[in-house]
């Protein structure tokens, strides 16, 4: 605290001027006040030599002398005293203020910097760097206990090395003794401490206050001092106001941590089932539903496109499976599927549905798409049958058949068991005419509503085989039968043929029976490999030799499915 | 002729603070006025002309930004080195406090530290 100056006292109380002047006049004498130079600041300077004297004193420090030569001095002195100890009052309380606000701009700087942190790491740091800047330690740690680990960390450490982090790490008995106790304290008997080689020898005490939550001890604050003078009452007061606001912050921060944690968490399990749900619903279903995710879609959601419904079938399924045990039946048809699937993705097509040993396809956007994926499937099942027969494995036979039309895709089911499902007489048309390449003996065949959706030049050819009437439809169904697919030699053949066999097509429609085998047993003579126009020779014959069905308008009629 | 300081705030504490803060250059012969308004900081001003004012932003009976403005501007004293002393959050202030003259602008609560440092800068007290 600064000396009180006598100077300021008399320029400040702007009155004792004038009242030392008339105290003066009225007792007819002088009053002279000196400064502790022997500067005079009131008064004759003359009565310093030979007049009587009293020091003017606060604490151990004089102040000022009152100079005069009659009993007045006693009573100037009096005053001036009076006015001595409410200056000095006045400056102990300022003092006193001006320390409280210090510290109260140390709390506030730091709840200002707290505010700027958020992982416990930043915190701990910024507690300790203003820990440090407002008590007089040489360094300091802070330490927080980790649930997840069972272990006492050190987040942040500053100054001197003055802890041996790697002994308290091995001997966190120290460590923990102060953060369970769960108080602030100042350790003065260090020696112990020492001894374990915690601290190094020059620490002359420890400073330390709890970070605590709300509910649990989270860690602690812990300084260490070199200096003689022990750390004071003030200090701990300041570290435990300095060590409250930083629990708060820790303890937001963690739970902060904990929420971000568990988020991401949370992210990716959801990702993890989509990803599954995604194998088993495909995303094109849902994203035709409109619905980014398949946690969007409710039951009773549903959008009609006109798509190509697919479906695949293994000929004679049962007759190899019989020659498998289960689980080979299960590998032989996955590994089936393995090969098909990406063909169908790679046409912009999805699976709906595998049913056994045949799949369900779904093409929303051109009926090509579909055709072209088929030609695709029946090159894939060549290769795969080239490899079987050299490994002497039974030939596999696959059938595909599309249909072109309106389908409702949406989820049905109740609340508690929602399905992917789509509902649409064209599912229906799509399987039947798949079952229809059994008996035309054709590996693709499409209904003509397909095939009037494809344009042109699609390098696509076609033949087409007639009508047919499926059991319980009234509406006869154009079936054509794409060529593209088969091996080169024989596709060339079947379009050769192709003019000869359209014509057999319309005689036999015409119910010129004899013209039409004729021309059918032509193009079988040419091409022996042609089973269809056998169906339709052996039919012919049949119609020839019993007569046409009454009613027969050229249509099939398939009384089974 | 020896160095003055004037201290100008409505609140008695901060008055007291600032006096203190700056209470060792008592010693070096510096003088210290206060005023708790603006019309009162203008009187002072007037009779004693300080090298150095600390002036709060808010008070009753003319504001330290008016305070501000007569003394740089239309008393031509702008020798006088203005610290501006504002609560926080107020910081809106700093530009129009920096136009009618302000030579710097320092936020409460303030550093006692910083206030006495600028105090000798100002001064030139060693």
């Amino acid at each position: 605290m600064a000396k009180i100056s006598i100077k300021a006292i008399l320029r400040k109380e702007d009155t004792l001027r004038l009242w030392l002047d008339n105290w003066c006049t009225h007792n007819k004498t002088e009053v002279c006040i000196s400064d502790p130079s022997g500067k005079v600041v009131y008064g004759n300077p003359d009565l310093l030599h030979d007049s009587l004297s009293i020091p003017l004193i606060t604490g151990d420090a004089i102040v000022a002398r009152v100079w005069s030569k009659s009993n007045v001095l006693n009573q100037v002195w009096d005053v001036l005293n009076m006015l001595i100890t409410k200056e000095s009052e006045k400056r102990k309380l300022g003092a006193e203020v001006l320390h409280l606000y210090q510290e109260l701009n140390i709390i506030y700087g730091f709840a200002e910097s707290l505010g700027e942190a958020i992982s416990t790491q930043a915190i701990a740091e910024i507690t300790l760097a203003h820990s440090t800047n407002s008590i007089p330690a040489d360094a300091g740690i802070i330490t927080l206990w980790e649930e997840k680990e069972k272990t006492l960390a050190v987040p942040a450490v500053t100054g001197e090395q003055l802890f041996d982090l790697d002994l308290l790490a091995k001997n966190t008995s120290f460590l923990f003794q102060i953060v369970l106790n769960g108080q602030s304290g100042i350790i003065t008997d260090i020696e112990a401490i020492k001894k374990l080689g915690l601290v190094a020898p020059n620490v002359t005490n420890l400073i330390y206050a709890s970070l605590k939550g709300k509910d649990q001890i989270m860690g602690a604050i812990v300084l260490a001092g070199t200096r003689s003078e022990p750390f004071t009452a003030a200090h701990l007061k300041l570290l435990v106001t300095l060590a409250l606001q930083s629990s708060s912050a820790i303890e937001s921060a963690l739970l902060f941590e904990k929420n971000l944690t568990e988020i991401r968490m949370r992210e990716e399990a959801m990702q993890r089932i989509n990803e599954v749900i995604k194998k088993f619903v495909p995303n094109e279903f849902i994203s035709s539903l409109g619905k980014k995710n398949i946690t969007d879609v409710r039951l009773g959601d549903q959008v009609e496109k006109i798509v190509t419904v697919l479906f695949t079938d293994i000929r004679d399924f049962t007759t190899l499976s019989e020659r498998m045990s289960p689980e080979e039946n299960f590998r032989f048809v996955s590994s089936f599927n393995e090969i098909l699937g990406p063909i169908i993705r790679e046409h912009k097509g999805f699976i709906n549905q595998y049913l056994g040993d045949s799949i369900m396809a779904i093409f929303p956007n051109r009926p090509q798409d579909a055709v072209l994926a088929s030609i695709g499937m029946q090159r894939a099942v060549r290769t795969l049958n080239r490899q079987r027969k050299e490994q002497g494995l039974p030939l596999i036979n696959a059938g595909i058949g599309m249909h072109t039309g309106p389908l409702i895709m949406g989820i049905t089911g109740d609340e508690h068991r929602l399905d992917a499902a789509t509902i649409s007489d064209t599912v229906n048309t799509a399987s039947r005419i798949e079952s229809l390449t059994k008996y035309y003996q054709s590996p693709l065949l499409m209904s003509e509503d397909t095939v009037k959706r494809i344009p042109n030049n699609s390098n696509l050819a076609f033949r087409r085989l007639g009508k047919v009437l499926l059991k319980g439809k009234n509406n006869a169904l154009s079936v054509v039968e794409c060529m593209n697919g088969l091996q080169e030699s024989i596709s060339t053949k079947r379009k050769e043929n192709l003019e000869d066999f359209d014509k057999a097509m319309e005689l036999y429609q015409q119910r010129k029976f004899e013209n039409a085998i004729a021309l059918f047993n032509k193009v079988l003579d040419s091409d022996p490999e042609d089973h269809t126009v056998k169906v339709f020779l052996k039919n012919a014959e049949k119609y020839l030799n019993q007569g046409a069905p009454k009613n027969w308008n050229g249509a099939e009629e398939m009384l089974y499915k | 002729m020896s160095l003055k300081i004037l201290i100008v705030d409505d609140e008695a504490h901060i008055r007291m603070l600032i006096e203190q803060s700056l209470e060792e250059l008592e010693d070096e012969g510096v003088e210290f006025y206060t005023a708790e308004n603006g019309e009162m900081a203008l009187e002072v001003i007037k009779e004693e002309t300080p090298d150095l004012i600390f002036l709060d932003v808010m008070m009753p009976k003319l504001n330290g930004m008016e305070v501000c403005r007569r003394v740089k501007q239309e008393m031509g004293l702008s020798q006088i080195y203005i610290v501006l002393l504002t609560a926080k959050g107020q910081e809106s202030d700093r530009q129009k406090g920096l136009d009618v003259g302000a030579d710097i602008y320092m936020t409460k609560p303030f550093d006692p530290e910083l206030l006495l440092e600028k105090a000798r800068d100002v001064l030139q007290l060693p």
